[in-house]
C-alpha cells in the first residue's frame, strides 16, 4: 500500500510539471491572470474599507480583524485553487468525451484529473493574501505563540479541504448531469462572498448551514476567533481548533461522492 | 482460449426527456421524466489472440458504446465481459495495462505539450522501462516518421500528424489488445493507407489482437478477415468477409445511360436500385442472366448511350444488409 501512494505521489509530482510547462507556453495570460486576482481582491479590500470608514466596526469587528478574517479564507482558497480549481471546467471533459482517457489508464481516476492541471495562477491569491495577513498581524499588534500558528496552519489545511471538497462535490454533479459549472458559480461564489464577514451578522439559519452543512465557518471565521482573541455568536472558542478535523472528514465524504459518480459516468456518444 | 469474450451484453440509457419552454425547464429541476434507450442489447461474440476484427454498423449502431464497455470506460447494464481473464469495469487500471485505446476523435495526449512529452508521461504512467520505452519509440518513430513533429505542441499538429501520434501512444506500453475507434475517420487516401500498413505490422510482427470500428469499407477489405456488423444494438452479422463478398460476388451492376427521358424503366432479369435522370443502376445475378443477354434486351427497346458494369462496391453490400436484413441475402 505504502509503494502504491509513493508511485502515485511519483507520478502526479511529474505530471505537475508538465502541467506548469503547459502553462507557461501562455506566458501574457499567465501574468495578467495573477494580477487580475491579486487586484480583484485588493478591490474587495477597498469596499470594506469604505464599509467601515462609515460604520466604524461590524459586530465589534475593526477594520483590520475584517482584513484578517477575509485574507485567511483568500490565503486557504489559492491553495485550494492550485490543486482543485479545474474540477470546475470537470463537465467540458465529460461534454467532450475526454473524460473517457482516465479511465483506461492505470492510475486512479481521481489522482488522475487532480494531476491534469496545477494551477499556477493562484499566485495572486497568495500575494493578496500574504501582504493582508502580514499587514493584519503589524496593525492589530500581535505576537503568537507556537500554538496559535499551528492554528493557523490548521485552519489554512482544513480550510483548503474544505474549498476543495465542494469544488469537487459540485464537479462531480456533471457525471448525472453533464453541467456543473454554472452551479459552481451559483454555490461557490455566494458561499465565498459570506465568509468575507463575521458569521454573526447572518441569520441563525444561515451560521447553521454553514457550521454544520457546508462547513465553511471552518474554513475563517471559527478559526480567527481563537486567533484574534474574540467571542462570537454561539461559538465556544475551542471550534477554532477542530478545521483540521473538520477539513478531511468533508473532503474524504466529497471524494466518496465523486467516486459514486464516476459510475454513472456515461461517456459521450460516439 | 480466447481473449476477449463477451456474453450477453446490455447497455441501457437513460435520457432525460426535454420539456418544453421555460416552465418546462423549471419543472425538470425537480421532476424529470427518463426515456431508455438500449444501445446495446444481447451482444455476444468471442475473439481469439492475434485477430484483427472489424466491429461496423451505421452510427448509433451501438459500436462506440459496446468497445467503451470492453475498455471499462462504461460499465454494463447486465452481460459478462471478460478480457483476458479482467473484468474490464471493476479492474479498470489492470486492464489499461494490457490495452491500446485510440479514439480517432479525439486525443488522448496532452493538447498544450510537444508530443514527446506525452510519450514521456505515459512512459512514467504506464512505467515502462527505459529499454523497451527506447526501442519502442525507436520502432514506431520509424515506421510512422514521428521525428518531424516530435517538438511541436499537439494542438498544432495536423489531424494526420496527431492520429499517428495518438497511435504510438496507445502502443507504448506494450498492450496485448489495441481498440481503435475510428481510426482513419478525416485523413486523407496517404495518411490511411499509412495507418492501415502500420495496423497491419504491429498485428503481424508483434501479435496484437485489433479490434476496430469504421465506416470506411477500405480499412475492413485491407485489414480485417473477420468483421461483426452490428444494428440497433445487435449483432446482424459475425464471420468471415469473404463469405458475405462471395454471395454477393453473384451479383453485378450494370450501369447504363440513356437516349432521352424514360420513366418506369424496369427490365426482366434485373433490379433497378437507384435512378438518375437517364442513368439507371441495374443489379443482376449472373447466374441467372449473362450481361450480354441483359444489354441485349435493353437495346431492344431502349437506345444507349454509354454503359459500365461492375462488382458491387462492399459499402452497397452493407446498405443491403441493413435494409433488408442479414438472411435475406447469406
Amino acid at each position: 500500500m505504502p509503494q502504491i501512494w509513493l508511485r502515485n505521489i511519483r507520478m502526479y509530482l511529474y505530471m505537475v510539471g508538465a502541467s506548469i510547462r503547459a502553462q507557461m507556453q501562455y506566458r501574457y495570460a499567465f501574468v495578467m491572470n495573477i494580477l487580475g486576482w491579486a487586484m480583484t481582491y485588493a478591490g474587495t479590500a477597498i469596499t470594506m474599507w469604505v464599509l467601515l470608514y462609515s460604520f466604524g466596526a461590524i459586530e465589534g469587528w475593526t477594520f483590520w480583524e475584517l482584513i484578517f478574517l477575509f485574507a485567511l479564507a483568500v490565503l486557504s482558497w489559492g491553495v485550494c485553487m492550485v490543486f482543485f480549481f479545474h474540477f470546475r471546467g470537470l463537465d467540458q471533459y465529460i461534454v467532450n468525451g475526454t473524460f473517457d482517457r482516465f479511465l483506461v489508464r492505470p492510475m486512479h481516476p481521481f489522482f488522475h484529473f487532480m494531476a491534469m492541471k496545477f494551477d499556477v495562477g493562484a499566485f495572486g491569491q497568495f500575494l493578496f493574501s500574504t501582504i493582508a495577513v502580514a499587514l493584519a498581524y503589524h496593525h492589530l499588534q500581535m505576537h503568537w505563540p507556537l500554538w496559535k500558528w499551528l492554528v493557523f496552519g490548521g485552519a489554512v489545511v482544513g480550510g483548503t479541504l474544505i474549498q476543495g471538497g465542494l469544488l469537487i462535490l459540485i464537479s462531480a454533479i456533471a457525471f448525472w448531469t453533464t453541467r456543473s459549472e454554472r452551479l459552481y458559480w451559483a454555490v461557490m461564489w455566494p458561499a465565498k462572498s459570506l465568509m468575507n464577514y463575521p458569521l454573526t451578522i447572518y441569520p441563525p439559519g444561515v451560521q447553521w448551514v454553514v457550521t454544520f452543512i457546508l462547513p465553511f465557518a471552518f474554513v475563517n471565521y471559527l478559526p480567527s476567533l481563537l486567533l484574534l482573541d474574540k467571542t462570537g455568536g454561539g461559538y465556544a472558542p475551542y471550534w477554532g481548533f477542530l478545521s483540521p478535523v473538520v477539513g478531511p472528514i468533508f473532503f474524504w465524504l466529497c471524494l466518496r461522492f465523486w467516486m459514486h459518480g464516476l459510475n454513472h459516468y456515461k461517456s459521450a456518444g460516439s | 482460449m480466447s481473449l476477449i469474450e463477451v456474453k450477453h451484453l446490455y447497455k441501457q440509457y437513460d435520457v432525460a426527456k426535454r420539456q418544453e419552454g421555460m416552465w418546462g425547464a423549471v419543472r425538470s429541476l425537480f421532476h424529470r421524466e427518463y426515456l431508455s434507450k438500449m444501445a446495446v442489447q444481447d451482444i455476444s461474440f468471442t475473439i481469439k489472440a492475434g485477430e484483427v476484427v472489424g466491429y461496423i454498423g451505421p452510427n448509433g449502431a451501438g459500436k462506440s458504446t459496446t468497445i467503451k464497455m470492453l475498455t471499462g470506460i462504461l460499465v454494463p447494464t447486465s452481460g459478462d465481459i471478460l478480457i483476458n481473464g479482467i473484468v474490464p469495469y471493476k479492474e479498470r487500471q489492470k486492464n489499461a495495462r494490457q490495452i491500446g485505446v485510440v479514439f480517432g476523435q479525439r486525443t488522448q495526449l496532452w493538447w498544450d505539450l510537444p508530443a514527446i512529452e506525452s510519450f514521456e508521461l505515459l512512459k512514467q504512467v504506464f512505467q515502462i522501462p527505459q529499454q523497451r520505452y527506447r526501442k519502442n519509440m525507436d520502432t514506431f518513430a520509424e515506421i510512422l516518421g514521428l521525428g518531424e513533429f516530435m517538438q511541436t505542441p499537439v494542438r498544432q499538429l495536423s489531424l494526420g500528424q496527431r492520429m499517428r501520434a495518438d497511435i504510438a501512444a496507445s502502443l507504448l506500453h506494450d498492450p496485448s489488445i489495441l481498440f481503435l475507434d475510428e481510426p482513419t475517420i478525416g485523413l486523407d487516401v496517404v495518411a490511411k493507407e499509412r495507418m492501415r500498413t502500420f495496423i497491419k505490422e504491429i498485428n503481424q510482427e508483434r501479435g496484437v489482437t485489433v479490434i476496430l470500428t469504421t465506416h470506411d469499407m477500405s480499412d475492413i477489405e485491407k485489414l480485417c478477415r473477420r468483421m461483426i456488423l452490428i444494428d440497433k444494438g445487435q449483432v446482424m452479422y459475425d464471420g468471415e468477409l469473404a463469405k458475405i463478398k462471395e454471395k454477393f460476388g453473384q451479383h453485378r451492376l450494370l450501369i447504363i445511360d440513356l437516349e432521352g427521358e424514360e420513366s418506369g424503366f424496369s427490365m426482366a432479369g434485373a433490379e433497378v436500385i437507384r435512378e438518375e435522370g437517364n442513368r439507371k443502376w441495374l443489379r443482376f445475378n449472373r447466374r441467372q442472366i449473362s450481361a450480354s443477354q441483359l444489354i441485349n434486351q435493353i437495346s431492344e427497346r431502349y437506345e444507349i448511350k454509354d454503359l459500365a458494369i461492375s462488382d458491387p462496391e462492399i459499402d452497397e453490400m452493407i446498405r443491403q444488409i441493413y435494409e433488408k436484413g442479414i438472411d435475406q441475402i447469406v
